[in-house]
């Protein structure tokens, strides 16, 4: 069973809008500068993808993910009709970090924050009258977990719409213990390359609003979402199973009805790290056998970091953007691919292809926590 | 879907079993030893947990346990991916966000434990659990607010109606710690330190397995205010009440004063994201100490985003109260 996708909203480092963030995508452009939000002289690291917002430079301020979140939030529901009232819409939100920035401030005496806005329900709340709203904080797959649970009150008929976003902000406390736990010092997102060592964090937020796929034209929604598969590795706190990977993926292909050999277009997770490119390319390889080199693949990690929580969401959204548009974002920063991706056929710059109509999002978290959508483009 | 409780379990100092959850607690003059988790489940497993977690694997211990679902060597009954997680903490790895970052006042990120890596991600309560127990199903991390722990009884159940899991634990787990109080602006003593988890299930799913309900949970509900979230309940007819495990605050006109009422943030301390499923579980025990009629549970206050309220009645019977599970 399908449902619609009636609006989407999203901002990253590179764009603060989805036309904006898919433009600078396709151009290969990258939201990498110094690190700006904490001193970089306490990290090896000295880079991040931020959205640097903040009025005074070196001065931060609480609540930005807050900010971005009720942003993109208002920008899909303005494209699906709903307006700024949704007391009556679901609102789910998928986080690694929740405002722990914020909390992190508070602690050391920097802003001052109250605690009870440590989840977005109260922002969401006085924005919008939002009464349903759940923070979910299901790590690096949160967006995509709140996305199955999303597709699963519309298509219970428990609600006529529902809003599922996703939004990370930066936290010293998880860019320093990756700092200190990663091996080496990331100079870049090398997603699915030989030459990759580790990731490094970005901030960004994303929206989608589904609607039963029979409340309005299809020809005015932004595709389908088709399913959304969830699990656990149960395996490790940190270190992805491919196994686990797997399972989810062809969960999802099960739940919408696909063969591996239908999916045209693959959204990698793609972090950039040794463990989890590694995973993920043996866990497609398993699912799609002979037909691993058939989809088109890329990632937004290499132009937006690892955008944590809302990574998932935001790799659905530019998803959608080009399977409508026919123009797929490169695998920025790929020279040579790991061995086991040799047989992939990864996004080139300036990639085009107007036949694709099925995209696979995959997004995979701490704790093995896996999420994997398939969507069906607009056009298709 | 018919969802039931198959099994509860408890991890705080002052109630063992979820009938002591409906006395006084723990008596405020005596000092009580925190409750200790190596001494529950040994030691092993333990190490570089935070202490969210510690509690949450004890209370999940006995859930499972009771519900059949895991068996003596710690491991599933039934097939693995068809158990599911869901788990509420507001502040649980606080502490480790904020000593992480007050470390990095002083150091480099050289003076980081690369242990604490997976406790500075929120959703460390639920993947320690299905990690702990083998649980390959749906893994879910409220991070709510105030209603989050009766949220995460609700998203349970809407894994079982969505198909997307034949049972879930559910559990909330908030710590006492310094680091805790000084954000929330409250002395120390005054905070919940502990976990409480109940083993949901669809009804036909636990009898096809032989298992034995304690309860049966009846609609919830989510609404801007106390008020408006009761009514939707209970349709403005409070008849068959039996109990009312209140929030931390509230007004007490909104439930006939004759219905008892029980305010475990008062007895046991402020349990934020805890709250909801240690109400399930008291409400558990106060069915299974001869409690008659339906207990309301409410999470959230007028000063929370909103409220959160589910009803739970008694296992095996159904008729004889009126049954506000329609479609308003």
């Amino acid at each position: 069973m399908s449902v619609s996708i009636a609006g989407v909203g999203a901002m990253a480092s590179v764009g603060h809008d989805v036309a904006g963030l898919f433009e600078a995508l396709c151009a290969g452009r990258s939201g990498q500068t110094p690190l700006r939000a904490f001193d970089a002289t306490k990290f090896r690291a000295k880079t991040a993808f931020e959205i640097d917002d903040r009025t005074v430079q070196g001065a931060d301020v609480p609540e930005r993910a807050t900010g971005w979140l009720l942003r993109v939030v208002a920008e899909a529901a303005r494209q699906a009709g709903l307006g700024d009232d949704l007391s009556s819409v679901p609102v789910l939100v998928g986080t690694g970090l929740r405002e722990l920035r914020s909390a992190e401030l508070s602690w050391r005496g920097q802003a001052s924050f109250d605690l009870g806005r440590l989840h977005f329900g109260s922002a969401l709340a006085e924005r919008f009258g939002a009464a349903a709203s759940y923070t979910f904080a299901n790590a690096c797959s949160a967006s995509l977990y709140a996305l199955a649970l999303g597709y699963d009150l519309l298509t219970a008929g428990e609600a006529e719409a529902v809003v599922v976003a996703g939004v990370d902000a930066l936290t010293e406390s998880m860019y320093g213990l990756l700092d200190r736990a990663q091996p080496g010092v990331p100079q870049g997102v090398r997603a699915f390359d030989t030459a990759r060592n580790g990731t490094l964090l970005g901030e960004g937020a994303a929206a989608v609003v589904l609607r039963p796929d029979d409340s309005a034209p299809f020809a005015g929604g932004r595709g389908r979402l088709r399913a959304v598969s969830v699990n656990c590795d149960a395996y490790h706190v940190t270190a992805p199973d491919p196994q686990g990977m797997a399972a989810a993926i062809r969960d999802a292909h099960a739940r919408a009805g696909v063969k591996a050999d239908d999916i045209d277009l693959i959204m990698l997770h793609g972090t950039g790290t040794p463990l989890n490119d590694e995973a993920e390319a043996i866990a497609i390889g398993a699912v799609f056998g002979a037909a691993a080199g058939r989809p088109l693949m890329t990632g937004l990690k290499p132009q937006t970091g690892h955008t944590s929580g809302g990574a998932g969401l935001l790799s659905l959204v530019v998803a959608l953007q080009a399977l409508s548009s026919g123009r797929v974002p490169p695998l920025a920063g790929l020279v040579e691919p790991l061995p086991a991706a040799a047989r992939f056929r990864f996004a080139p710059p300036g990639c085009q292809d107007q036949r694709l109509r099925l995209a696979q999002v995959n997004a995979f978290g701490f704790g093995g926590v896996n999420a994997v959508a398939i969507v069906e483009g607009s056009a298709g | 879907m018919d969802v039931v409780v198959t099994g509860v379990g408890l991890a705080l100092a002052g109630a063992e079993r979820e009938q002591e959850l409906l006395g006084h607690g723990p008596d405020p003059k005596a000092s009580v030893a925190p409750f200790d988790p190596a001494a529950r489940i040994g030691g092993r497993g333990l190490r570089y947990k935070d202490r969210a977690s510690q509690l949450a694997l004890c209370a999940a211990a006995d859930a499972l346990a009771a519900s059949g679902l895991v068996a003596a060597d710690g491991r599933p009954t039934v097939n693995a991916a068809s158990v599911g997680v869901t788990a509420s903490s507001n502040t649980g790895n606080l502490d480790t966000v904020c000593l992480a970052a007050s470390m990095l006042n002083e150091e480099t990120s050289d003076g980081l434990s690369p242990m604490s890596l997976p406790n500075a991600s929120s959703n460390v309560v639920a993947s320690s659990v299905a990690m702990q127990f083998g649980l390959r199903g749906p893994n879910l991390m409220l991070c709510n607010g105030p209603t989050s722990g009766l949220d995460a009884v609700y998203w349970a159940t809407q894994l079982l109606a969505g198909g997307r899991c034949e049972s879930a634990v559910v559990i909330g787990t908030e710590p006492r710690n310094a680091v805790v109080a000084r954000l929330c602006g409250v002395p120390e003593f005054a905070l919940f330190d502990g976990a409480a988890a109940v083993v949901l299930e669809g009804a036909a799913a636990a009898r096809g397995r032989g298992a034995t309900p304690a309860a049966r949970l009846g609609r919830f509900a989510r609404e801007r205010g106390l008020a408006a979230c009761i009514t939707r309940l209970l349709g403005g007819d409070g008849g068959g009440l039996g109990a009312w495990f209140t929030p931390e605050s509230y007004n007490a006109k909104l439930v006939a004063p004759d219905v008892p009422r029980y305010d475990l943030s008062a007895t046991f301390g402020l349990s934020s994201g805890a709250l909801g499923v240690l109400q399930c579980v008291a409400a558990v025990g106060w069915l299974t100490s001869g409690g008659t009629g339906t207990a309301l549970i409410t999470t959230g206050d007028e000063g929370a985003d909103a409220v959160s309220a589910l009803l739970v009645f008694p296992a095996c019977e159904r008729a004889d109260l009126p049954d506000k599970e329609h479609t308003p």
